[in-house]
């Protein structure tokens, strides 16, 4: 490291307060895999309740992260582009399940999608929301779509529009420029927001539990163990779930890397 | 019917309005389009292009363009900072209308691009690799691959190193005629416009003021304004060498206006005026000479006078000839 001023103190300052937050952002993942011992890490990755749970809760918020990419990039790409009424409100739609408690997001998706006409509407189809992969799927998306959609319309927006126009004049059609320019140029901006939608998913708690108890995501698996056995059998559970999501990080950290 | 014909288009987009533009380009023709910056010129150009929608129409001899959308008119664009995408290659980038275009001879006709624009080399390279020489170089390209109707170029030489400027303007010479094409060339530089058009529109304020030849534009000025923007000086009313023409004006370079003795007037207009300034520049005086309430500019070379005049106010008679005199 090459530090400007030698010895100086504001330098030191700025290492002692660096180090305090690294120390608080770590440790507690690091002390995970050192407190729970190898053995016990071994026993709960070939436990079969947990592993169906991690490989349930990836499963699912790969869903509601493609589902997005789906609807939310073109919602992105609406907000970055173009100037019309009710955009600042629909920005602030967007954001809101950022700043409500999860477990409020719970009720509030629970009261719309549980046993109401709208829930009914959906059982037609036969989707049901309430204990179903279904809600696990629409808690984690509600509430981790914001990360994707606002990374993506900064993506866009920093695409230069005289590179659509030009595409365009070269023959392709709008529907073309957006899937040949303006999504590949955008895309270190849309992968960023889509692996943190997925990560966060992973992480859901307060509103899945209320609409899904069963099947067990795996953050509701640790709670469920914490709450029936305990720290010593919760924490194993944890360990492996971080262990996982830093595993896929770091494969498609490590993916989008070699495309660039 | 014209090649290009533009009749009455008018449009109207973010407090900036095209009013009823009225232009016909010939096939082969260097059209420059010249104009200061925020009169309207890309955004004329966007238009012809498809990229923002007018009333009026655009006719291509004799089809309807402004109905079609920008993707099938056939228009290439070429921008100020060339606007290659970064998510492709050069290459990539040159070829990129072959993707939704059927490209007669595709294979022949890019090896003759590549050859002429001597951008072989850059291939395979990434876009962020190569200099901006080059960068236009890859854009006209992927521009001339798409085989356009016409070629719109907007300020093709601003974002340049002047150094390389000549040798550029020389080559979008040689291309439109290699390619046979008839281009529309923006720029706010009358020197390239000077050297590269056939035509000239001058725009102002979303307005076409003046359509003519390279000559007649440059050299004869309609309004004032143009011949303000054009560089002219000395502006004055026509009455002041008791001249009456329509427009009420005339210029004369500030070159051509000599400083005269008393005993040896051999100019067809004299003047008695006072010198208001005389500033050194290099190799030449400019000197500010103020008759009536007109103030003359006059440029004098140091050579013909040794020493400048330094006594403010002091009185000199000046004189120019009807032949350097252009009427506005």
């Amino acid at each position: 490291m090459k530090i400007p001023y030698k010895n100086s103190t504001f330098t030191i300052g700025l290492i002692v307060l660096a180090v305090i937050i690294t120390f608080f952002l770590s440790v507690p993942i690091l002390k995970m895999f050192v407190g729970v011992g190898s053995d016990k890490l071994l026993e709960t990755i070939k436990d079969g309740e947990v592993l169906s749970s991690i490989l349930l809760t990836m499963k699912v918020s790969l869903w509601a992260m493609v589902f997005v990419l789906i609807t939310g990039l073109p919602l992105a790409y609406l907000i970055a582009r173009y100037e019309f009424w009710g955009k600042s409100f629909l920005e602030t739609i967007i954001d809101i399940p950022i700043m409500i408690p999860h477990t409020a997001a719970g009720i509030a998706l629970l009261s719309t999608f549980g046993d109401t006409g709208l829930g009914d509407f959906f059982k037609y189809f036969g989707i049901e929301f309430v204990g179903t992969e279904y809600g696990i799927m629409i808690a984690m998306m509600f509430l981790s779509a914001p990360f994707l959609i606002n990374a993506a319309k900064d993506g866009f927006r920093k695409v230069d529009p005289k590179l659509e126009k030009v595409a365009r004049t070269l023959g392709a059609n709008p529907f073309r420029v957006f899937f040949a320019i303006s999504i590949p140029n955008a895309r270190k901006d849309i992968i960023n927001g889509a692996l943190m939608m997925w990560s966060r998913g992973l992480g859901e708690f307060g509103a899945v539990i209320i609409l899904v108890y069963h099947p067990m995501v795996t953050p509701v698996l640790i709670f469920d163990r914490f709450s029936s056995y305990g720290l010593s059998y919760s924490a194993p559970v944890a360990a492996v779930i971080i262990g996982f999501s830093a595993l896929v990080f770091l494969i498609i950290r490590f993916i989008a890397n070699r495309f660039d | 019917m014209s090649y290009l014909s533009i009749k009455n288009l008018s449009n109207s987009v973010a407090d900036f309005s095209l009013d009823n533009i009225n232009l016909d380009i010939e096939k082969g023709e260097y059209f420059v389009l010249l104009g200061q910056s925020g009169s309207g010129k890309t955004r004329l150009l966007e238009t012809i292009a498809g990229l923002y929608s007018n009333s009026g129409k655009i006719y291509y001899k004799d089809e309807v363009l402004s109905d079609k959308a920008p993707e099938d008119r056939d228009i290439g664009f070429v921008y100020q900072d060339f606007a290659l995408f970064p998510n492709l290659n050069v290459y990539e980038n040159i070829v990129f209308s072959g993707r939704y275009r059927e490209i007669e001879n595709a294979e022949e006709h890019l090896a003759n691009i590549v050859d002429f624009l001597e951008i072989k080399n850059l291939l395979d390279r990434s876009i962020d690799d190569i200099s901006g020489g080059e960068k236009q170089r890859v854009a006209i390209a992927r521009s001339l691959y798409s085989k356009p109707k016409i070629l719109l170029l907007d300020e093709p030489l601003s974002a340049i190193d002047p150094t390389f400027r000549n040798a550029i303007m020389k080559k979008l010479k040689e291309v439109h005629r290699k390619f046979d094409l008839t281009t529309i060339h923006v720029t706010h530089n009358f020197r390239e416009a000077s050297y590269l058009a056939d035509k000239i529109a001058i725009i102002m304020n979303g307005k076409i003021e003046q359509i003519g030849t390279s000559d007649e534009v440059l050299n004869h000025p309609k309004t004032i304004e143009v011949a303000r923007f054009l560089g002219f000086k000395n502006i004055f009313p026509s009455t002041l060498i008791h001249e009456e023409k329509d427009s009420g004006y005339f210029s004369v370079d500030p070159n051509v206006i000599r400083i005269l003795n008393a005993s040896d007037l051999k100019c067809d207009y004299t003047f008695e005026g006072v010198i208001e300034e005389c500033m050194g520049i290099t190799d030449h005086f400019k000197l500010f000479v103020n008759v009536d309430g007109n103030q003359f500019f006059i440029k004098i070379l140091k050579r013909e006078y040794e020493n400048c005049f330094s006594n403010m106010h002091e009185n000199v008679i000046i004189g120019f000839n009807r032949k350097d005199v252009s009427f506005i």
